[in-house]
């Protein structure tokens, strides 16, 4: 296994920090190849530039930019996101690292003379795992329509093998978290952790252009 | 006069986002609109919450600081127009980034007994504009999370009483007229609101 975990946070001491290391153990009790994209560490720029979006269609050379984070997704079987939940989404942070890193002939293929939509180009993906943390309750989030979880989850999710796992966590009203409510969610993501990684994923199905 | 904020997020000026902006512009000018047109990629903004802005987050006498000027504008704002595409079924990290780091507690929302409530009741007219590569379905299927995030908490936040979310799906494959269609749709909401 061959494991992609995309962490953002700015805070080195934040409970996020805290889900990605349970996360990181739970890959290793597994033996996985764990590669880790710190975007805060790494002073990741999410800020799609003019330069690349004008070269955005011009595959290969729309990855030159971003070529580390782009053979990190394409060398991975196993992808997760450990994020805080800001403004119902992803942090710019992150969300920049889509817009940057998931490029034509990366993540999905564009149409062509015999395709008429957009197609999944992350199939060598078996494993999606989504874990954040929300300031709003589960029910305004549901009310809102948990945007974020849908971004990652459905977005990204529908690019991935089509027969992926996948696996959502959230720790909701964060703000009035307590030593036993993140106590009882790092138990949580070590559960779902487990059952995302620990036996052989189905084998994928073969995805109709 | 009422004032318009206008938010937008493209990097390139040949963009059909930028034309959409130049509409809406144009649009609200005409209709007699004081205009503050906020091009975020133009100005440089920003889009990464420090570790520090997270801290104080909360302590609303010093956390728009940063932000001061943005916070201004979007303060004097009456009506609030967003114009952008959308990436990966959401916005452009530039624009993620400004509601991250500008609607603060205390400016868009304020907290009282733990409770959201809304803060920006100056802003009485919402709107965007915006692009999406993937289909109609595909988006719906997706949820269409820029949609909600815009008519359901922005527009809560600002309890905007008029909010106009107009959308031109599959930009890779519309036609010319399609595109002209969209634009003169633009030009007529925007010369209404």
């Amino acid at each position: 296994m061959r494991a992609l975990v995309v962490y953002c946070h700015p805070d080195p001491g934040s409970f996020n920090a805290a889900v990605r290391d349970v996360v990181l153990d739970r890959l290793a009790g597994q033996g996985a190849e764990v590669r880790l994209h710190d975007l805060y560490a790494m002073g990741f720029t999410p800020v799609l530039t003019g330069l690349e979006w004008a070269g955005y269609l011009n595959c290969p050379d729309n990855i030159a930019a971003v070529a580390g984070p782009v053979a990190d997704v394409r060398w991975a079987d196993t992808l997760i996101f450990v994020y805080p939940t800001w403004w119902y989404g992803l942090p710019a942070m992150l969300k920049g690292w889509l817009d940057r890193v998931l490029l034509p002939d990366v993540a999905f293929v564009m149409p062509d003379a015999t395709n008429k939509t957009i197609r999944p180009g992350l199939q060598h993906i078996k494993r999606l795992g989504v874990f954040t943390t929300c300031g709003a309750s589960r029910w305004l989030t549901l009310i809102v329509g948990a945007p974020g979880k849908r971004t990652l989850l459905r977005g990204v999710g529908f690019i991935c093998a089509s027969g992926k796992r996948s696996s959502f966590a959230a720790h909701y009203l964060m703000d009035s978290s307590t030593p036993a409510s993140r106590a009882a969610h790092l138990a949580r993501v070590a559960a779902k952790m487990d059952r995302l990684i620990g036996n052989p994923a189905r084998a994928p199905q073969e995805v109709k252009a | 006069m009422p004032r318009a904020l206008i938010l937008f997020a493209h990097p390139c000026d040949d963009s059909f986002s930028a034309a959409l902006h130049k509409t809406v512009l144009d649009a609200l000018t005409a209709k007699g609109w004081d205009i503050d047109d906020c091009d975020l990629y133009a100005e440089g903004f920003n889009p990464v919450l420090t570790a520090a802005e997270r801290r104080g987050y909360h302590d609303v006498a010093r956390n728009t600081a940063p932000v001061q000027s943005h916070v201004d504008r979007l303060r004097q704002a009456d009506a609030l127009v967003l114009v952008f595409p959308v990436w990966n079924y959401g916005f452009p990290a530039i624009l993620k980034g400004f509601f991250d780091r500008v609607f603060l507690s205390g400016v868009s929302f304020t907290l009282v007994d733990g409770r959201v409530k809304p803060n920006l009741m100056n802003i009485r007219k919402l709107a965007a504009i915006t692009t999406y590569g993937g289909t109609r379905v595909k988006t719906f299927l997706a949820g269409d999370p820029p949609r909600r995030v815009v008519t359901r908490s922005i527009r809560y936040v600002c309890g905007a009483r008029k909010l106009r979310y107009l959308a031109l799906h599959d930009m890779n494959r519309v036609s010319a007229a399609q595109r002209a269609a969209h634009l003169a749709r633009v030009r007529a909401e925007m010369e209404a609101f």
